[in-house]
C-alpha cells in the first residue's frame, strides 16, 4: 500500500515537476532554430511562480464554472498522467482504467475549458470553445483508432500491458499497422497540444487562436494551473507516443535503478521527440482554420488503416 | 550478415516500403498543388524501385536488378523532372480543384483501400513464411489499391495534366503487383513497358500543351462542346 503511495508519488512529482521544462527546452529549440537566442529553459517556471504570486481579475458575469475549471485542468491531466508508463511499464494508476480512461479524463479537462470559455460571455471565448470542440470532435476518432491499433497487438487496453507487449517485440514498430498508427498519433498529438500547422501556442494576438482564446479572460494563479495543466498534457501525450512505440530503455520493475535508467532514457526519447515537433513547426506555416480537417481526415484515414491492417498484413 | 539477408526481414521491410508507397498514393490524392503532387509522385517510384531491389536481393531473382533500376531512372527521375518543366512552361500554378473536396476524397481512398484488401483476402496463406506467396497477399492488396485509387484520382480531377499523374500512379500499383508477385514479367516485356510509359508521358505532355493552347485552359470537361 505504502509502495503504491510512494509510485504515485514519484510519478506525480515527475509530471509536476518536468513538464514545464519540457516546454521551455521545446521552446529555446524553436527559437534556436530560428536564429533567436530564446528564453531560458526555465523560464516556464518563472512564468508559474510569477502568475501564482498575482492577483487575479475576474470578470463580473463569471459563475462557480470559471472557479472550478483551472484545477480541473491541472487535476484530470495528473490523474491521467498518473496512468501512463512512464518509469517503468507499470503504471502506477494501472488498476484504475484504461487507455480509455486517459482519452476522456482529457476529455473532460477540455470539456470544462471550453464551458469557461463560454461562461464568461466574451466573444473570444466563445469562438475559442466552438474552435476547439470542432476539433476535439474530429481528432478523437483518430486518436481512437491509432490506439485500437496498439490495444489489439497487445490485447488488453491497459497502457501497463501495451508498453509490457512493446518491450516484448523489439521489431514490432517496423510492421505497417504500428507505423501507420505512429504518424496517425502524431498528428493527433500536433492537433491536439495547439502546436503550429493547427493553432500557435505562441500568441494572443490573433483572430486564428484556438486555445489561447478560450482562457482569454484567466489571470494570476488560475491561469498558472491553466497552463500547468497544458504542459502536463502535453508531455503525458508525448510520453504515450513514446513508451507505446519505441519503448526502448522502459524497465518493467520499479526498483530504485531500473527507474534512474527509465527516466534517462525517457528524458532523451522526450527530447527527441520535442526535436521532431519543433522541426513540424518550424518548417510549417500555420494552416487556415477550414484545412485542420483535411489534417485529421488524413489522420483518421491513416488510423483505420493501421487497424484494418493488424488483421490482414 | 546472414541475419541480415534472410527473407523474413527481407519481407518486413518489404511490406513497410509497401504500405509507405500506400499512403503516399493517398497522401497524393489528398494533395492540392501540382508541384508537390509530382513530387509525391518521383518519392513513390523511388520508393517502388526500392521494393523491386530488396524483392532482388532478398529472394534471389537478380533480373530484378534491371527493372529496379529502369524503375528509378524512368519514373523516379526523368518523368517528374519532365513534368515540372512542363508546368513551368505552362505557368500553371493554381491548386487542383478535385470533383469531391479533399478530406472527403481521402476518405474515399482509405475506403478503396478495404476494397483492395478483400479482393486479395482470398491469396492469404499464412502456412507460408517466405516466397511470392507470403508476400502476395500484402502485395496484392496494396497493389489493387494504387489501381483503385489511380482510377478514382482520374475521375475526381478536371485538368489533364493531374490526370496523367494519376494514371502513371495507377501504373506503379500494376508494376508493384507483377513484381512481387511473379518476380517480375520477362526484361523484353519489362522493357516494352518501360519505353510505353515514357511515351505515353511524352504524348500526354503534348495533348496537355494543346489542349491549352486551344481552350486557353486544362479543364476537360470543357472539351465537351464540339468546334467545327
Amino acid at each position: 500500500m505504502t509502495q503504491g503511495f510512494l509510485k504515485i508519488l514519484v510519478q506525480l512529482i515527475l509530471l509536476l515537476a518536468v513538464s514545464p521544462l519540457l516546454s521551455g527546452f521545446i521552446k529555446k529549440l524553436k527559437a534556436r532554430l530560428q536564429t533567436r537566442r530564446g528564453p531560458g529553459l526555465v523560464q516556464p517556471y518563472r512564468d508559474l511562480y510569477k502568475l501564482l504570486r498575482k492577483g487575479m481579475v475576474l470578470p463580473d458575469t463569471a459563475s462557480w464554472l470559471f472557479h472550478a475549471t483551472p484545477y480541473f485542468v491541472l487535476i484530470t491531466a495528473a490523474t491521467a498522467g498518473l496512468m501512463v508508463p512512464m518509469l517503468s511499464a507499470e503504471a502506477p494508476l494501472g488498476l484504475f482504467g484504461g487507455v480509455l480512461a486517459v482519452v476522456y479524463l482529457l476529455g473532460l479537462g477540455r470539456f470544462l475549458t471550453a464551458l469557461a470559455g463560454l461562461d464568461t460571455g466574451s466573444s473570444f471565448g466563445g469562438l475559442g470553445s466552438s474552435r476547439e470542440m470542432t476539433i476535439s470532435a474530429l481528432a478523437e476518432p483518430a486518436m481512437m483508432l491509432a490506439i485500437f491499433t496498439v490495444a489489439i497487438g497487445a490485447n488488453s487496453t491497459s497502457l501497463s500491458e501495451i508498453a509490457r507487449a512493446a518491450i516484448g517485440q523489439q521489431w514490432r514498430f517496423l510492421a505497417p499497422s504500428q507505423m501507420l498508427a505512429f504518424v496517425a498519433l502524431f498528428l493527433v498529438l500536433i492537433a491536439e497540444t495547439g502546436r503550429i500547422p493547427v493553432d500557435n501556442p505562441a500568441t494572443h494576438l490573433e483572430l486564428t487562436m484556438i486555445h489561447e482564446a478560450m482562457i482569454l479572460e484567466y489571470s494570476g494563479p488560475y491561469l498558472a494551473f491553466i497552463e500547468w495543466g497544458a504542459a502536463v498534457k502535453q508531455m503525458l501525450l508525448m510520453t504515450l507516443l513514446i513508451n507505446c512505440f519505441w519503448p526502448f530503455g522502459l524497465e518493467t520493475s520499479w526498483s530504485f535503478a531500473s527507474v534512474l535508467a527509465s527516466l534517462g532514457y525517457l528524458l532523451l526519447k522526450l527530447m527527441a521527440l520535442s526535436c521532431v515537433v519543433v522541426l513540424v513547426e518550424t518548417t510549417n506555416a500555420k494552416m487556415r482554420l477550414f484545412r485542420v480537417p483535411e489534417m485529421l481526415a488524413v489522420a483518421f484515414t491513416l488510423g483505420a488503416l493501421a487497424l484494418v491492417s493488424t488483421f490482414l498484413f | 550478415m546472414n541475419e541480415f539477408f534472410n527473407p523474413e526481414f527481407g519481407n518486413k521491410v518489404i511490406t513497410l516500403t509497401a504500405a509507405l508507397v500506400l499512403v503516399l498514393q493517398i497522401a497524393g490524392a489528398g494533395q492540392r498543388w501540382i508541384v508537390t503532387n509530382i513530387r509525391v509522385f518521383g518519392v513513390q517510384s523511388f520508393l517502388l524501385a526500392l521494393i523491386a531491389g530488396a524483392i532482388a536481393v532478398f529472394n534471389h531473382a537478380p533480373h530484378l536488378f534491371i527493372a529496379a533500376i529502369l524503375t528509378l531512372l524512368v519514373k523516379a527521375i526523368a518523368v517528374p523532372i519532365f513534368l515540372e518543366r512542363l508546368v513551368d512552361r505552362i505557368g500553371i500554378h493554381q491548386e487542383i480543384e478535385p470533383v469531391i473536396n479533399a478530406p472527403v476524397s481521402v476518405v474515399i481512398c482509405g475506403g478503396l483501400t478495404l476494397v483492395g484488401y478483400i479482393v486479395a483476402e482470398s491469396f492469404y496463406q499464412p502456412e507460408q513464411t517466405s516466397g511470392p506467396a507470403a508476400l502476395g497477399h500484402n502485395m496484392l492488396a496494396v497493389a489493387v489499391s494504387l489501381f483503385l485509387i489511380g482510377f478514382f484520382m482520374i475521375i475526381n480531377r478536371r485538368t489533364a495534366l493531374t490526370q496523367v499523374l494519376a494514371l502513371l500512379s495507377l501504373e506503379n500499383g500494376l508494376f508493384l503487383a507483377t513484381i512481387s508477385l511473379t518476380y517480375g514479367m520477362p526484361l523484353i516485356v519489362e522493357l516494352g513497358v518501360f519505353f510505353d510509359v515514357l511515351l505515353a508521358v511524352l504524348v500526354l505532355a503534348i495533348l496537355v500543351y494543346r489542349i491549352r493552347e486551344t481552350f486557353e485552359s486544362m479543364d476537360v470537361s470543357r472539351m465537351r462542346r464540339l468546334q467545327g
